[in-house]
């Protein structure tokens, strides 16, 4: 039903088109000679809704009102018929500057939400909207991208956004986070350290904290405007309370620059250290709120803690399965087999310490970076952590 | 923006990157693809979206040439072109709300020249805040202290402010409404 309703509309379609036009008398001659006639002429239809749409993705110029038999054809088809008629990077200017506005707006503020006009953009919003818009408002041919989601670069989200820069602003791709000049990531932050040299782009689909201690958005901006965060802390003691320990999993709420509380998206509490007086500039993106933030370098992001109840990051009862560490975020997995382990949820990370043990997450750097080197926290250690920034 | 030498994309894109670099690490010279720089920081951020202070005509003609152009009287404008010290009454500047501080104003500033070394230069600018390990200064020629003063007196009950870029031949240094700056 719904196969037959699509072909009528595509034979709809391809009467507009003078090049449609003519694949199509192509296929009705290919199809009178193929027939006898026992086919109905409902099928007869369908056929030909189905080879002229394949003419129309494809005006091959080699070969001119022919239609393409195979789906292999099909896809050469939409491949080569790539990218003209798009802007580079895909966004038009307008988008762009639209887009830059808010952005350096953000850098300005740090922690503030800039409202920005977002665009309709090829995937679905909450699927990385916000972060592609910046993403390729930045991009230029000279920059290495690199797109991770939940630290996997082989996701198939992350895959098809780093295939739109390479398509549209003839990026060069890459899976090593030390190659790459922008990485746009959803819910984490590399493990390996990231320079001055390089821009993060995380996206975000929950853009302010307090949201979770009242659904109003006014009034929560009035609260951002007066600093007023007594709900906050009081949600985090009651938290207390009720189960003796900050019940946040991803998505830690922090204090930027003394002044703002901010959502570092919902990266790991492993991950938010990683944020305080970094080198790189962090922009946080969505899409579907249509806001834009950021964490320029060198600038203090504290989680919010009490003085007896301190920040702490995850603990690992196994260290990776796969590459042995235990400096990393790991997640547990269940093998084929339905044994469960736990391995690095950086990827790219995991493989090259697969390659080389010995490798560390400042291996490229030459500074102290304080973060990188924090100790493990013991599996049933108090409320010490001392590593509570 | 052919008609001021500037490819509307790929310059346009440079550009954009040194004003992200300049505002994300203040006090730092960035290098804009084309000059002058504050022609090149306008035709990157300004449309009829926005509206303009400008007493430059040729930026102007070039803006309204493609429907880009929306003037506005200093208090009004979002981004405020300023053509040497004295040029614009910064106080009239808006500076947003507390609710929304990104209304504030954006100041294209054109000074003589911008330089790393505050010592070779008429004004030595020492920088901190965000973006900033410590302090970093640098130099500049064609602004004067009370002009520096007059950025931070707008920016007083942060997060309301200006955020300032100061353009000379191909160089930019962003001083956003975050840092506090000081003569040295």
């Amino acid at each position: 039903m719904t196969d037959r309703g699509e072909s009528d509309d595509d034979t709809l379609r391809t009467g507009d088109g003078v090049d449609a036009g003519e694949s199509s008398t192509a296929a009705e001659t290919e199809a009178g000679e193929s027939t006898t006639g026992t086919e109905t002429d409902a099928e007869d239809e369908t056929r030909e809704g189905l080879e002229s749409d394949g003419g129309v993705s494809e005006p091959a110029p080699s070969s001119p009102g022919v239609a393409p038999e195979s789906v292999d054809g099909l896809l050469e088809g939409v491949e080569s018929a790539g990218i003209e008629g798009y802007n580079y990077a895909y966004l038009d200017e307008h988008t762009k500057r639209e887009v830059r506005r808010a952005t350096l707006k953000a850098i300005a503020i740090p922690g503030h939400q800039v409202p920005f006009a977002s665009r309709e953009m090829p995937l679905a919003r909450g699927w990385g909207t916000g972060g592609i818009q910046v993403s390729l408002s930045l991009l230029g041919p000279d920059d290495t991208f690199k797109v991770i989601d939940q630290g996997s670069d082989e996701s198939v989200n992350a895959a098809n956004i780093r295939r739109l820069a390479e398509t549209t602003a003839n990026v060069d791709p890459t899976r090593d986070t030390t190659a790459a000049s922008i990485i746009q990531t959803r819910h984490r932050i590399p493990e390996e350290v990231l320079t001055d040299e390089q821009i993060l782009v995380l996206q975000v689909p929950t853009t302010d904290p307090l949201r979770k201690v009242d659904g109003s958005d006014d009034r929560n901006r009035r609260r951002h405007a007066h600093q007023n965060y007594s709900k906050m802390w009081v949600s985090l003691y009651e938290n207390v309370v009720e189960w003796d320990e900050i019940q946040i999993g991803a998505a830690y709420p922090v204090l930027v620059n003394g002044r703002y509380l901010m959502s570092p998206s919902p990266i790991p509490r492993w991950d938010t250290p990683k944020l305080h007086q970094a080198e790189t500039l962090f922009l946080f993106a969505a899409g579907r709120e249509a806001r834009i933030y950021a964490v320029p370098p060198h600038t203090d992001v504290e989680p919010l803690a009490f003085e007896d109840k301190r920040f702490q990051r995850e603990r690992f009862p196994e260290a990776c399965a796969l590459c042995g560490s235990t400096d990393t975020y790991r997640t547990e997995v269940e093998t084929d087999d339905g044994k469960r382990l736990y391995a690095c949820n950086d990827t790219s990370f995991c493989e090259k310490r697969q390659r080389d043990p010995s490798i560390q997450k400042a291996h490229h750097v030459d500074r102290d970076v304080g973060w990188e080197r924090l100790e493990e926290p013991a599996v049933d250690a108090a409320n010490d952590g001392g590593e509570g920034r | 923006m052919r008609a001021l030498g500037i490819d509307p994309v790929g310059d346009v894109r440079a550009t954009f990157r040194a004003l992200v670099d300049a505002t994300a690490r203040p006090g730092t010279i960035q290098s804009t693809p084309t000059a002058p720089a504050d022609r090149a920081v306008l035709a990157t951020l300004v449309d009829h979206e926005v509206g303009l202070y400008t007493e430059d005509d040729r930026v102007a003609d070039a803006l309204s040439s493609e429907g880009r152009l929306e003037r506005a009287a200093v208090a009004d404008a979002d981004v405020v072109h300023v053509d040497g010290a004295g040029a614009v009454d910064l106080e009239a500047v808006s500076r947003g709300t507390l609710k929304e501080p990104s209304d504030g104003a954006s100041i294209v500033y054109r000074v003589d020249a911008l330089r790393e070394d505050p010592a070779a230069s008429r004004l030595g600018v020492a920088v901190s805040g965000p973006g900033v390990p410590s302090e970093r200064t640098f130099g500049v020629d064609g602004l004067t202290a009370d002009e520096l003063a007059a950025f931070e007196e707008l920016t007083v009950d942060f997060p309301r402010g200006v955020d300032v870029v100061l353009a000379a031949d191909r160089a930019i240094v962003g001083l956003p409404r975050s840092v506090d700056t000081e003569v040295r």
